[in-house]
């Protein structure tokens, strides 16, 4: 389990200064944008279909470099860090896409554990927790079964088990909830929410779901013509007021 | 019992079958191509090596009796193993391709013929039996056959060099398919190699799974080439042997140790070529990104 250190604080999680992206000779797809987010928070980021929340998401798990800007995660620029080192950095960041992109020649309990593989874990470490994790998600009687086989919602429910399973420093959301029913989107945004009370994950949902964005007291990030503004107790008015925000949930 | 766990990387598809049959052909071509460069140098050593030290020797204007005291002088010299004079018989069996079964007509003056064999080191050879034989009053010409096997050294030393570039092109253009369907996978597998980029998958692990891939294909293909090289020499061999006459310049086909020595190597060669091949395409592809 990832302890938390004092350190951890001391820096944003993740800070993006004067960030653009322009793919090609197009326009800018991102145009000049400041954004600091503490460790341990939890936000949401929003904006029409096109707006660039896809863009700004692979800037955050590194699969995309700026045109122009830095980008920092956990205090260090990553425009300065090694291949190795960002593959290590990657390693703090859990992503869940709104496609899934799951291995469908895996079953369940591998795609989910695929990056404690990846990280070099032994089996025998992982798989206890791999199997209690995709019970939790109420995957537990289809360990075996290959994501073909599973339904949209269960397919989700396993990326976004692979996201979280080695409890990363930060958590990316691309759509999570948007294919399955109000009663699991509850759900699964209680296991964000745990996870970021419990073990300081930084959260980062994008979605355009209001309904889900009103559960929980969090600032909401608007993209708009490429450029990014705070929207807090707009869009949110009645989360601003609510104490318990997984009071709703199920 | 639960089940073993799965490779990260799908199990072949159509593409590798391919893929598989290609370099297990270029593997059967270059195998075939090695073993003949062996045999054609083995030949070229075994046939040299025979003509060594043998002369003909062609005296004009006599007679078998001359021939005879000719072939007992050569036979004193120092160095001479053997030296015999042709018979009638023996000269008209070499020129009946020429003048037909009836023989020679009387009056046509024919050279005698004396097959001389002499010691490999004994120096200088030709230059002395042409000497011995002017200073016994013959009139006589002195044809080195090593002479001959300079030229054929020097032919077989080409084939050698061609067959060995046909075994150098053949592996290269096995190293380019690999790599171009190396290429091919990872675009095909671009999402599995995105999951794991992204789930912090260095570098030389998502290469490593590809290197693995490729030198087992390019070891089973391999095989599967060298085998089917074995057996087709195999063939080869016995119907060399069922045949009734042999000709000394063919390069004798026969399967020694290192003969299966070559064929153990080119499945190896092939999946090192291939692992190589594939690990330098998907490290070369992933520096494109970041």
């Amino acid at each position: 389990m990832t302890q938390l250190r004092p350190d951890m604080f001391d820096e944003a999680a993740v800070r993006l200064d004067g960030v653009s992206l322009r793919y090609d000779s197009t326009e800018e797809t991102l145009s000049g944008i400041d954004l600091v987010l503490k460790p341990g928070s939890f936000s949401f980021l929003t904006g029409a279909s096109g707006a660039g929340k896809s863009s700004l998401l692979k800037l955050l798990y590194l699969a995309q470099p700026p045109s122009q800007g830095e980008v920092s995660l956990f205090g260090r620029p990553t425009s300065r860090l090694s291949r190795d080192e960002l593959s290590a950095m990657r390693r703090r960041v859990g992503v869940v896409f709104q496609e899934f992109r799951l291995l469908n020649h895996l079953t369940t309990y591998e795609n989910v554990a695929l990056p404690l593989r990846v990280m070099g874990r032994k089996e025998i470490q992982y798989r206890r927790d791999v199997e209690e994790l995709l019970r939790w998600v109420g995957l537990g009687e289809r360990l075996h079964k290959r994501p073909e086989t599973l339904s949209g919602g269960e397919q989700q429910r396993v990326a976004i088990a692979r996201a979280v399973v080695t409890q990363p420093n930060l958590l990316i959301a691309d759509e999570p909830t948007g294919n399955v029913d109000p009663d699991m989107a509850a759900r699964l945004m209680r296991l964000f929410y745990e996870l970021n009370k419990r073990l300081g994950t930084t959260v980062v949902i994008a979605t355009h779901d209001l309904g889900l964005i009103r559960q929980i007291d969090a600032p909401v990030y608007r993209l708009a013509d490429g450029m990014l503004v705070q929207e807090n107790g707009e869009v949110a008015p009645t989360a601003r007021r609510r104490t318990d925000p997984l009071r709703a949930m199920p | 019992m639960k089940p073993r766990e799965n490779s990260l990387l799908p199990l072949e598809d159509a593409r590798e079958a391919a893929l598989f049959f290609v370099v297990g052909a270029l593997c059967f071509l270059a195998a075939l191509a090695a073993l003949s460069a062996k045999s054609t140098y083995g030949a070229a050593r075994a046939w040299t090596a025979e003509v060594e030290g043998e002369y003909t020797v062609s005296l004009s204007g006599a007679d078998a009796t001359a021939a005879d005291e000719a072939a007992r002088l050569l036979a004193g010299l120092d160095g001479v193993i053997t030296a015999r004079a042709f018979s009638d018989a023996e000269i008209n069996a070499l020129l009946e391709p020429n003048f037909g079964k009836s023989g020679l007509p009387a009056d046509l003056p024919v050279p005698r013929l004396i097959a001389v064999t002499g010691a490999a080191d004994a120096e200088d050879l030709g230059a002395r039996i042409s000497t011995a034989l002017h200073d016994a009053g013959h009139s006589a010409a002195v044809d080195a056959h090593a002479e001959w096997a300079g030229d054929v050294r020097h032919m077989l030393s080409i084939s050698r060099i061609a067959a060995l570039s046909i075994v150098a092109l053949l592996s290269a253009t096995a190293i380019a398919v690999i790599a171009f369907a190396t290429h091919a996978a990872l675009l095909a597998r671009r999402d599995i190699v995105d999951v794991l980029h992204v789930a912090g998958a260095k570098d030389r692990f998502i290469a490593g799974l590809f290197e693995r891939r490729f030198w087992l294909l390019g070891l089973r293909a391999g095989t599967v080439g060298a085998l089917v090289a074995l057996a087709s020499v195999a063939v080869l061999i016995a119907l060399g042997r069922s045949g009734t006459e042999r000709s000394g310049l063919l390069p004798q086909l026969s399967l020694d140790f290192p003969d299966l020595a070559v064929l153990v190597v080119t499945p190896v060669i092939a999946g090192l070529a291939a692992r190589l091949a594939a690990g330098i395409t998907v490290m070369r592809s992933l520096r494109s990104v970041m």
